[in-house]
């Protein structure tokens, strides 16, 4: 029986490599697979390139990658729909517990602090990065993933400073802020011209940009702009006295 | 005649643990070889369809492996695990089940 080179062996793993079999536990499988095939087809005075060649083309339909997609796509398939039972459940209960909480507070109940912490807790730190595990395997390009991410990002960082500021915790208005510029300075543009270019959803990509600067400015209206605090700037002067 | 591997395709992870349970490790090429060599060349389980199913019954935990190095490659031996013994039983039994409901949908008796 013929037996490969170690050059020959390093040959087949740099091939099969550059073909598109980026995990290492299949690229070791394929390698040794394929050793054994052409160890056992090569006979005397064959080319070990065209041996190589025409094993090799035994192992998929169109193109090598085909391997690895399928490896990642059953590995992946599992934690899908627990990702997506559990994106489910907190998107309810948090959406609960936001009402309740909100609620609660209207009504000066007690306990709504604590039903709306956790409202916002499972709905910024849970369902949202939960749909964007879920939804971004739906999606093809780099381009649509990132505009998916950051308006995640965005979301769940102005529920939490939303949240910040109905606490009266420091930072709210730091997280705030820096939600609505991102929001306005990165988000936007990105969103719009990544979606302009597909013409099927140009339409769209136009309305949802307009309701997005529309609801940028509705929160930014919300927002108080002041100085930093500082005794000097808010010494009481004799006009607030007087009233 | 050769099947189809559609036809195969479904039942890959009843037919690799069916014979890692009879086996006490086996690596890839030997599971193809095996398969053959019992199915006469009938069935031909493609190396496309093998990794991927090994693989996602290693993350599963039907299956457990160990590596061993042959000079500059690596040989992944594959063998049953507990849980593997049992999941094999059901699916055997899924499996006759299936099997006889479908001659039975097809009418396979009265088509011979």
């Amino acid at each position: 029986m013929y037996s490969l080179t170690n050059e020959q062996i390093a040959f087949i793993e740099d091939d099969i490599r550059r073909n598109g079999i980026e995990t290492e536990e299949v690229r070791e499988n394929l390698l040794d697979h394929i050793c054994c095939i052409v160890e056992q087809t090569m006979k005397e005075g064959d080319h070990f390139e065209g041996v190589y060649q025409q094993t090799i083309q035994q192992f998929y339909e169109t193109e090598l990658k085909e391997i690895e997609k399928e490896t990642q796509y059953l590995l992946t398939f599992k934690n899908y729909y627990v990702m997506k039972k559990l994106m489910i459940i907190s998107g309810t209960s948090s959406a609960f517990l936001l009402l309740v909480g909100s609620f609660f507070k209207a009504m000066h109940l007690p306990g709504a602090g604590v039903l709306l912490v956790l409202g916002v807790v499972f709905f910024s730190m849970v369902f949202l990065p939960m749909l964007y595990v879920v939804k971004s395997k739906e999606l093809k390009t780099a381009g649509d993933k990132g505009v998916l991410g950051l308006s995640i990002a965005m979301g769940s960082l102005l529920c939490l400073a939303a949240m910040f500021k109905v606490m009266h915790w420091p930072g709210a208005n730091v997280m705030w802020i820096s939600g609505i510029g991102i929001s306005l300075i990165a988000l936007l543009p990105l969103y719009f011209f990544n979606g302009i270019k597909n013409p099927d959803r140009r339409l769209n990509t136009i309305v949802t940009s307009v309701i997005l600067v529309g609801v940028l400015g509705v929160l930014f209206m919300l927002t108080r702009v002041h100085r930093p605090v500082n005794n000097t700037v808010y010494q009481p002067t004799g006009q607030v006295e007087k009233r | 005649m050769i099947f189809s591997s559609e036809l195969v395709k479904g039942t890959l992870k009843t037919i690799v643990l069916k014979l890692l349970s009879e086996n006490d490790r086996m690596y890839g090429y030997e599971i193809t070889q095996k398969v053959k060599e019992l199915t006469k060349d009938r069935i031909q389980i493609t190396e496309g369809a093998l990794y991927p199913t090994l693989h996602s019954l290693e993350k599963d935990g039907y299956v457990t492996t160990e590596k061993e190095y042959i000079g500059k490659r690596v040989r992944k031996y594959y063998s049953i695990s507990p849980s593997g013994n049992s999941r094999i039983k059901e699916k055997l039994k899924e499996f006759s089940e299936f099997t006889e409901t479908m001659s039975f949908l097809l009418d396979l008796k009265t088509a011979k």
